[in-house]
């Protein structure tokens, strides 16, 4: 058995715990951090991607509407390279309460968020496709974020300073030493292989999974997951992020997200936050209420759906203070609440607040550790290691018009070339076609994927560190992931598309007939398994 | 005006060997599509039966032999109403109209061929032109695939590795080159651009001799399917001596040149036999009075016309043609007539959990149920409309992929459709 000792231990790779990694080792302290999949994987990857103004919450929890106005702004200082600044509007219809947009105006000023009452033409000029119905419209500083570069420029920026990151490595079960957490289990996913990791101090950062990681420890936290749906549609309708101006509910929030425009969420209550799949009235709701703000929107076409879970602290009854620190999010230290040494949780909370959370957090670790080490993130510029601005369209459809990045065009909607993708791979040779997704946004636009996925196989092929049986797989993965986020958005014109995609690669292709394998088709998915921990199997080979 | 005797509504494989077949046999024959139809999307061969079971992996040699069994499991299969006589002779009459278009189709219904993919699988086919045929994995031997730098659909390292791994008696090799003038320096050339490119004498020399250099020690050398157009055979024949080689190509992705070739022949052939083409023309509605369909409208620029017929064919491709239209609450209907559909009843039940699922996607299968004669049946059997019938992918009851037998359906269905409005 393989044994790992660190100082401090944080379980889950989500923006908090990447965050909170970073912030640890610009401390000084010695982390690592022990994830069973790929950095933001779980909801921090399947979120709306609105950096919140606030403004939603300000009617209703004005803590919280603070705290995300304050960390908007300081994230747009320090990850620049993360987030697109849309703006926000708030509208009003005939359909929302018609007191509610008083209220609301008084309570952005009161929680300090910039905000503006426009009339409703200077909307409509700015949004043309908005109902003609609006009422009242106010801006705010909404933005989108992208979420997987960020994760990325966190875990590269704490590994610089040291930190270590297991991914792929699925916490199985806490050390427990005389009432001490003193370290954890840990199973390699790829390989199957046990770990012990020892620590000084576990955090258990793992979202919807925090109960689940504390009841090992013999705490009891209550975290029920709620899950999302969001629906992308095959458009970019929108260039500003629009919220309906009413207390918040299902699909009143729609973000434009690269060539698409995304509409979410709901909110449901599930059992398993592994689980979760998506019911045909998410759906339905997500389009009927899209259509209350866009009237032309079920012309456009439903790309892709997917869920995410938010993790939703449950107060006890009768508690001290401090296991609360806001009505946003639980930071929990287990000593003062069930008397289990060394063992702090993090949970709930926002994308947008995740760096506030990471410093609170590590404020307690200090405090427990009886060190005194100010926080510096607020402060700190995020830098990615190298220059990765491949996400933004802009950026190239620049390069794709003034030649700097010639060469064929191998995603049609989201332009990208082969000059990308060969850079791509030579930077780290080992992207497969759901990196390419992630970083260049292959495969997410309104085709959803069905030519360039084969191209983007023909040329990973082409580089020395991909067999033919590799490029299957990843080819066999993207496809079945895709489909997995599609079927609920399926029928008309999309429909036939997919009949189309299915006669290519199954008619014309053979990719279901290839020999298991050498397709992988029987195989895991290796899609998930991207970068490191894939590598992790060849290296051990 | 003379009197129509036979509308077809469609222009894909069905339709078109639909149309044919009755102008040849002497009726006056108009055929109506919107679109080219889902050929010009196919490879250009033609399946039967490639699977069996259909989840194995194993192409079958002899599809017939294997046609008991399939129907055994797949009861509903428009195979059950056409049966093997219509397939052997749809197979006949697709290479007999073929070869008058010199697009000679080679094979027969007892021996598939083993076509190369562009991805290295194995395709088998009961008839493919000669083009394709050439590339038969089974006729072992060492092949060269080649490729183009600019032709961005096509890897043939790919492919080679991928055939070589299934160790199926044939070594491949690739070997992928930037085009000649005067394509040279093009970021991207489709395929029927470069088909086009491929009739120039000139293309072809310059084209023999940066290939020289690689071809030694390989018997046959494979292509993607951009042999030419409109003078596919000569160009074939043409490179065949300039190489000195036996020469084949692989279909790739759409558009396909191989189909656009087989739309070409039949539309060509129906012309030659007499018949009437309404190309871009949308029938938006059909009148069923009586048990009969009285009326169909075409729509034109300002108002529908009225068109009529003794027979009405309707061959509109299910829900990949356009033929059946689908929304978001579940519902599956057939545009023209409002012909009942079998479907499943919801959408949760449209798709399987696997996007390669062997069985093919649940809601593929949606279609028209019809009688032996192929007319639209109700929910008690009862035809709906005498002189109405149905062929190819708006059939219910199949879903291509499983098994692989697209093609067949539409050649053995139109030969059954044939049938009933002749004999009677
Ligand atoms: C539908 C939806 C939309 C949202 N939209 C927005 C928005 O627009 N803006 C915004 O600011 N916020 C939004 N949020 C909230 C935000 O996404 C979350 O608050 C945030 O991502 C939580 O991050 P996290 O790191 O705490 O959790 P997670 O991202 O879930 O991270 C937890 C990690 O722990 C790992 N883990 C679990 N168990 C184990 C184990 N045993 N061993 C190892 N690792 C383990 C998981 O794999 C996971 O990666 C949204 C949430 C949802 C659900």
């Amino acid at each position: 058995m393989n044994r790992l000792s660190t100082e401090i231990l944080v379980i889950g790779g989500g923006v908090t715990g990447c965050g909170l990694l970073f912030d640890l080792a610009q401390r000084g302290f010695k982390p690592m951090l022990v994830e069973r999949g790929a950095p933001a994987n779980a909801t921090s990857g399947r979120f709306h991607g609105l950096l919140h103004s606030g403004a939603r919450y300000a009617a209703k929890d004005a803590a919280t509407a603070r705290e995300c106005i304050a960390e908007n702004m300081i994230l747009r200082k320090i990850m620049p390279h993360c987030i697109e600044d849309t703006g926000g509007l708030f509208i009003a219809t005939p359909l929302d309460p018609s007191d509610y947009a008083d209220q609301f105006y008084a309570a952005c000023q009161t929680a300090g968020i910039p905000v503006a009452e426009i009339s409703p033409a200077e909307a409509l000029r700015r949004e043309p496709l908005l109902t003609p119905d609006i009422v009242r419209a106010f801006t705010v500083p909404d933005g989108s974020v992208e979420a997987w570069e960020a994760c990325r420029t966190l875990l590269e920026s704490a590994r610089a300073y040291g930190a270590q990151t297991m991914l792929y490595h699925e916490v199985t079960g806490l050390r427990l030493e005389k009432g001490r957490v003193a370290g954890a289990a840990a199973r390699n996913r790829i390989t199957g292989a046990a770990v012990t990791i020892e620590a000084d101090m576990v955090v258990n950062a793992a979202g919807a999974w925090s109960g689940k990681i504390a009841a090992w420890a013999g705490c009891d936290v209550t975290v029920y997951a709620g899950k999302g749906t969001m629906v992308a549609m095959n458009y970019r309708i929108v260039n500003t992020v629009i919220n309906r101006c009413a207390p918040p509910a299902d699909g009143d929030i729609l973000v434009p997200v690269g060539t698409v425009a995304v509409i979410g969420t709901t909110s449901v209550r599930v059992a398993n936050p592994d689980d979760y799949p998506i019911e045909p009235w998410e759906i339905e709701r997500m389009l009927v209420r899209g259509a209350e703000v866009i009237p032309s929107f079920k012309k456009f076409r439903a790309l892709r759906a997917w869920a995410g879970v938010r993790p939703l602290y449950q107060e006890k009854q009768a508690g001290p203070d401090l296991r609360k620190v806001t009505r946003n999010h639980a930071l929990l230290d287990h000593a003062a609440l069930d008397g289990v040494e060394n063992f702090v949780t993090i949970t709930g909370g926002k994308w947008t607040t995740y760096r506030l959370m990471a410093e609170q957090t590590a404020d307690i670790v200090c405090r427990k550790l009886n060190t005194h080490r100010p926080g510096q993130t607020a402060r700190t510029a995020l830098v990615p290691e190298k220059k990765r601005k491949y996400h933004t369209l802009g950026a190239r459809q620049e390069k794709v018009e003034t030649g700097q990045a010639s060469g064929q065009l191998v995603c049609e909607c989201e332009l990208v070339t082969r000059s990308q993708i060969e850079a791509r791979l030579a930077e780290n040779r080992r992207s497969i076609i759901n990196d390419l997704r992630r970083d260049l946004r292959l495969g997410m636009g309104p085709c959803q994927g069905g030519f360039c996925t084969w191209r983007a196989a023909g040329i990973l092929h082409q580089s020395p560190t991909f067999s033919a049986a590799q490029a299957n797989k990843s080819l066999v993965d993207f496809l079945q992931e895709r489909w997995k986020g599609m079927t609920p958005v399926l029928w008309g014109a999309h429909l036939r598309q997919m009949l189309l995609d299915q006669g290519i690669y199954a008619g014309l292709l053979g990719l279901d007939k290839l020999p298991p394998e050498l397709s992988g088709a029987d195989s895991p998915r290796l899609a998930e398994i991207e970068t490191e921990g894939y590598f992790l199997v060849k290296n051990e080979e | 005006m003379n009197k129509t005797d036979t509308i077809v509504i469609g222009a894909g494989l069905s339709g078109l060997m639909t149309a044919n077949l009755l102008a040849q046999a002497n009726q006056n024959v108009l055929l109506v599509a919107k679109g080219v139809g889902t050929p010009v999307l196919a490879s250009g061969a033609m399946d039967v039966l490639g699977f069996q079971p259909v989840d194995s992996r194993r192409p079958l040699e002899n599809p017939l032999a294997a046609l008991d069994d399939f129907l055994a499991e797949h009861p509903n299969h428009p195979y059950r109403l056409a049966g093997a006589e219509a397939i052997r002779r749809g197979l006949a009459a697709l290479q007999r109209i073929t070869a008058a278009c010199e697009l000679p189709y080679i094979g027969g219904p007892e021996k598939n061929l083993h076509l190369p993919t562009a991805l290295g699988a194995v395709h088998p086919a009961a008839l493919a032109p000669r083009s394709l045929a050439q590339g038969d994995v089974r006729r072992g031997g060492r092949m060269l695939l080649v490729g183009f730098d600019e032709l961005r659909d096509f890897y043939p390292a790919l492919a080679a590795e991928n055939l070589n791994a299934q160790k199926l008696g044939v070594r491949a090799k690739s070997v992928t080159l930037p085009l000649p003038a005067p394509v040279d320096g093009k970021m991207n050339i489709t395929p029927i651009e470069l088909a086009r490119t491929f009739e120039q004498r000139a293309f072809r020399r310059r084209l023999a001799r940066v290939l020289n250099p690689h071809l030694k020690g390989f018997s046959r050398i494979g292509f993607p399917a951009v042999l030419g157009l409109h003078h596919h055979p000569a160009v074939l024949a043409d490179l065949e001596s300039e190489l000195g080689k036996t020469v084949f190509e692989i279909s790739a992705l759409p558009p396909s040149v191989p189909g656009r070739r087989l739309f070409e022949a039949l539309r060509d052939a129906l012309l030659r036999a007499g018949g009437r083409l309404i190309l871009g023309g949308e029938i938006s509605g059909g009148e069923i009075t009586a048990g009969r369909v009285t009326s169909l409208h075409l729509e034109t620029a300002n108002r529908p016309k009225l068109l009529s017929a003794r027979h009405v064919v309707l061959a509109t491709g299910g829900l990949f043609g356009g033929g059946l239209q689908s929304d978001a609450a579940g519902r599956v209907w057939e545009p023209i007539f409002g012909l009942p559909v079998a479907a499943p009843a919801e959408r949760r039940a449209w798709f399987s959990a696997q996007f390669l699922a062997p069985h093919g996607q649940p809601i593929a299968g949606a279609g028209v149920r019809v009688d032996a004669r192929l007319r639209p049946i109700d929910g008690e059997g009862r035809p709906l409309a005498r002189n109405l019938y149905v062929v190819g992918e708006q059939l219910a009851g199949y879903s291509w992929t499983a098994g692989r037998t697209g093609g067949g359906v539409s050649l053995a269905t139109a030969i059954a459709a044939v049938d009933a409005i002749i004999n009677r």
